[in-house]
């Protein structure tokens, strides 16, 4: 049983065609990669799948489920939670109370006035385990604000695995990064996919994150699909060598 | 920990003050009437602040809420029923019922629509008390009744010859609202607005349902602006058409910023000094409205995070 | 009855007219610069009252031609030292910052033209009423349709047809790149602002020729130009002087047959509007 399919789904705005027909199918535990140059539709098809824009046509069934046309909140809920690539966290509140909300939310609680004391205790826990897979511990304390933007882009993975989702959509987590940071995001990415066996769609324009932490990579090119298959398969693809890699190296 | 021993600090000052004010008062200048509009004033910008500065949400048409308050515990009062709480119950039932109705029209915008739509709504009550005159007293407002002494059988108090005991009878109302506030942005509820102030994209997707917190949010606001209101008719035996205009709205919004949006006394801080410096300038000079006017310019030119924001600032540096 | 009608539905559109004028100014403001300009009915009483002061050394015509445009040069200067600081700050601020000067402006007007309906006047030919019948047909009344009718055709070909107009409308959908084209955001802002404000001391000096002179002339306008706003869309100027006409026949009709909800009529219009529309009649999907 596939955790996400996508079939056959279009996106256009007026007579511009955004996404023109891509399909692809993610298992239970999968780290599938979506890569494509800029203005290719990567970002149109990740805002189809996590439910900002609705298709044109074509369907998204989710954990068996038709979700093509469901709001981003209910999708969430199913278990599908996200990452922006202009990192959206909640700048003036500490660390700590960013994760919070995400665990409180999660729980149940965001309609509570007040929490027993057990309550209280279980979303602790939860929000320092996050803390401790992250490294973050030492800065729980401190402004999200105040903090680089590969930690800030760490804070934000982490709300949304604090939603416990069965697919993770990640959108070019490693912009506007320098090496450094990069390393590090890819490494939490690994690790989340290894200690987490946790599914994840991520869109990158770098090919060399990629081709080392993704099982299958799509490649889109103007909308549509050029290529789909492991990255052995995609890289030696001639289709995708002369749009894709011809163009980064040029 | 400090922070922690700070807030308490601060909290035990201000309930200190609050509690003494009507003995000293007259010390500095001040009368007890005065005090108790502070209060009241405080806790309509509190209210006002809870979705402005805790949710984020700018509305700029409180005062229709306090003016419903202020009407529908006069008119209670007036027509119905001479006992002062079922005045102050009704009073603000019809501001909740009408920020609930209001509310459900305008959620789904933002920002400075939000802003202008909550403006322009206002005016329609005000154009009410001011239009249908036989009842309301139209533009010389609501007059001939008065606050009447609370009798509970058991526990007796004078609050309408005795303004001390007013003063106190407010400061009542006032703590458990505050107290009430302050659970709640306690609470899980209360980070989701906090939340949804940050960054409203990033709750969405956490799955919190904004407009419907929004509404909330604005609901318990406007219950305790309405509550404020009720408040004010009491102090002064008169409701007032103007306590419906935009010009009112301006005020508690002003108080708000005065004070520091962020911070949870700053709207009381902020309150005190406008209240003080409008009973005083307008005692002054007949031009109170340019002092005021040119007061505002130049808060937001030169004091926009308030007095609050520039000592807590100083304390970071 | 059809003649009170008729008078009543007349009365409501250049009410209607008025509004519009307000509001296609608040909207150029609001579009370009998002500041909702509090003080704009106080920029509309100031052209009234420069025109009150012009009168008797231009006449009437060189009132209305040089009074909106001192207005104008007064609302850039304002603009220039006291709303520019905002730009890109809180809404919140700018509402401020205007209402506070909404209220130096009229205490302003009052201390140096006194509380009092001013006498303003219009040359006489055009008080007297063309017909027996439809009294309320006056001269100025005609004119001020044909004027604000004209003052709107040039602006729209202002907008639609000029290197300015196509700047302010870019910058409106996107200052960012306009910004980046080379265009200094900072003038146009202020000559946008300008032309706003103009609009409003234009309206001011009509507005003052009908219904007499005073410091809150501003003040009960601005109100029902919010609503045109809101009824006709946020950010749709065509939507805007939609608004502005409609609020006004509908108050105007309203006055008929009760009259004492003829003020409250044009907010339950906006609730009913935003309870089908949120975005308003013409307003564009997702920017607000």
């Amino acid at each position: 049983m596939s955790l996400l399919r996508v079939e056959n789904i279009t996106k256009r705005f007026g007579s511009l065609v955004a996404v023109g027909g891509a399909s692809l199918t993610v298992e239970p535990g999968q780290l599938y990669a979506v890569i494509g140059p800029n203005g290719a539709g990567k970002t149109t098809f990740f805002n189809l799948i996590s439910g900002f824009l609705t298709p044109t046509s074509g369907r998204i069934i989710f954990n068996e489920e038709d979700v093509t046309n469901l709001l981003p909140a209910k999708r969430v809920w199913r278990g599908m939670a996200r990452t922006f690539q202009i990192t959206e966290v909640f700048p003036e509140l500490s660390v700590f109370e960013n994760l919070q909300i995400a665990v409180e939310t999660a729980s149940g609680f965001r309609l509570r006035m007040r929490l027993s004391p057990s309550e209280k205790q279980k979303v602790c826990a939860r929000t320092e385990e996050l803390l401790e897979i992250s490294g973050l511990s030492p800065k729980a304390r401190r402004l999200v604000g105040e903090l680089s933007h590969g930690d800030q882009r760490a804070i934000e993975i982490m709300m949304a695995l604090a939603l416990n989702p069965r697919l993770l959509l990640l959108d070019e987590p490693t912009a506007g990064m320098g090496d450094q940071e990069t390393h590090d995001i890819t490494q939490l990415i690994r690790r989340l996919h290894r200690d987490q066996k946790l599914a994840m769609v991520l869109i990158e324009h770098d090919m060399r994150v990629v081709l080392h932490l993704a099982e299958r990579i799509m490649v889109l090119a103007e909308g549509c699909m050029l290529a789909e298959g492991t990255p052995k398969e995609v890289t030696s693809n001639e289709a995708v060598q002369s749009a894709y890699l011809g163009t980064a190296a040029a | 920990m400090d922070r922690q021993y700070q807030k308490y600090v601060g909290d035990f000052i201000i309930w200190s003050v609050l509690l003494t004010m009507p003995l000293w008062l007259h010390l500095v200048g001040g009368y007890t009437p005065l005090g108790t509009r502070v209060l009241i004033m405080a806790l309509a910008a509190m209210a006002l602040n809870f979705l402005l500065g805790y949710t984020g949400v700018l509305s700029f048409g409180h005062a229709a809420y306090f003016g419903l308050g202020a009407y529908g515990a006069g008119l209670t009062i007036k027509y119905l029923i001479p006992n002062t709480l079922a005045g102050m119950g009704v009073g603000l039932i019809v501001g909740i019922v009408a920020a609930a109705i209001i509310g459900l029209l305008i959620i789904r915008l933002r920002g400075i629509y939000f802003a202008m739509v909550t403006i322009a709504f206002g005016q329609v009550f005000y154009f009410i008390a001011y239009r249908w005159n036989n009842i309301t007293g139209g533009d010389d407002g609501l007059s001939g009744w008065s606050r009447q002494p609370i009798d509970l059988g058991f526990f007796k108090i004078d609050i309408l010859h005795d303004e001390k005991a007013f003063y106190y009878f407010v400061l009542f109302f006032f703590a458990i609202s505050v107290a009430i506030m302050a659970a709640i942005l306690r609470s899980p509820f209360g980070r989701t607005l906090l939340a949804i102030r940050e960054n409203e994209r990033r709750a969405r997707f956490l799955g919190i349902p904004i407009d419907r917190h929004v509404w909330m949010s604005w609901l318990i606001s406007c219950t305790f602006v309405s509550l404020a209101g009720t408040l004010y008719a009491l102090l002064n035996n008169f409701a007032d058409p103007h306590d419906l205009r935009w010009d009112q709205s301006g005020d508690f919004v002003m108080m708000a910023v005065l004070g520091g949006m962020r911070s949870f006394w700053g709207p009381l801080i902020g309150a005190a000094m406008f209240v003080v410096l409008q009973d005083y300038v307008s005692s002054m000079t007949s031009n109170w409205m340019s002092f005021i006017g040119l007061f505002f310019v130049l808060v937001v030119l030169f004091c926009p995070r308030g007095v609050l924001g520039i000592i807590r600032r100083r304390q970071v540096q | 009855m059809t003649q009170l009608i008729l008078y009543n539905v007349f009365n409501g559109l250049i009410i209607g007219a008025f509004y519009a004028l307000m509001a296609l100014g608040l909207s150029l403001i609001l579009n370009l610069s998002g500041v909702i300009n509090f003080a704009h009915g106080g920029f509309l009483a100031i052209g009234a009252y420069f025109a009150f002061a012009l009168i008797p050394f231009v006449g009437f015509w060189g009132a209305l031609l040089i009074a909106p445009i001192l207005t104008a040069l007064l609302g850039g200067v304002i603009e220039r030292i006291l709303i520019r600081p905002l730009y890109g700050r809180d809404p919140l601020y700018g509402l401020l910052l205007t209402f506070g000067l909404a209220f130096i402006i009229e205490d302003g007007t009052r201390k140096i033209w006194g509380p009092q309906t001013l006498p303003f006047s219009v040359p006489e030919w055009m008080s007297t009423p063309l017909s027996a019948n439809y009294f309320f047909l006056t001269g100025y009344r005609l004119f001020m349709v044909a004027l604000v009718t004209v003052a709107v055709i040039v602006l729209f070909v202002v907008l639609n047809r000029t290197r300015l107009g196509m700047r302010i409308r870019a910058g409106t959908l996107d200052l960012e790149t306009v910004s980046v084209l080379g265009v200094n955001v900072r003038i146009l802002r202020s000559v946008n602002f300008g032309l706003g404000i103009y609009l409003a001391g234009l309206a001011g000096v009509l507005a003052a020729g009908m219904l007499g002179l005073q410091p809150t002339i501003g003040t009960d306008l601005i109100m029902p130009s919010f609503v045109a706003i809101i009824v006709g869309g946020l950010g749709s100027l065509p939507g805007t002087l939609v608004g502005g006409l409609l609020i006004g026949v509908a108050s105007g009709v309203t006055s008929v047959f009760f009259p004492s909800a003829s003020e409250a009529v044009i907010y339950i219009m906006m609730g009913l509007v935003l309870l089908v529309r949120p975005r308003g009649l013409f307003g564009e999907e997702g920017r607000f």
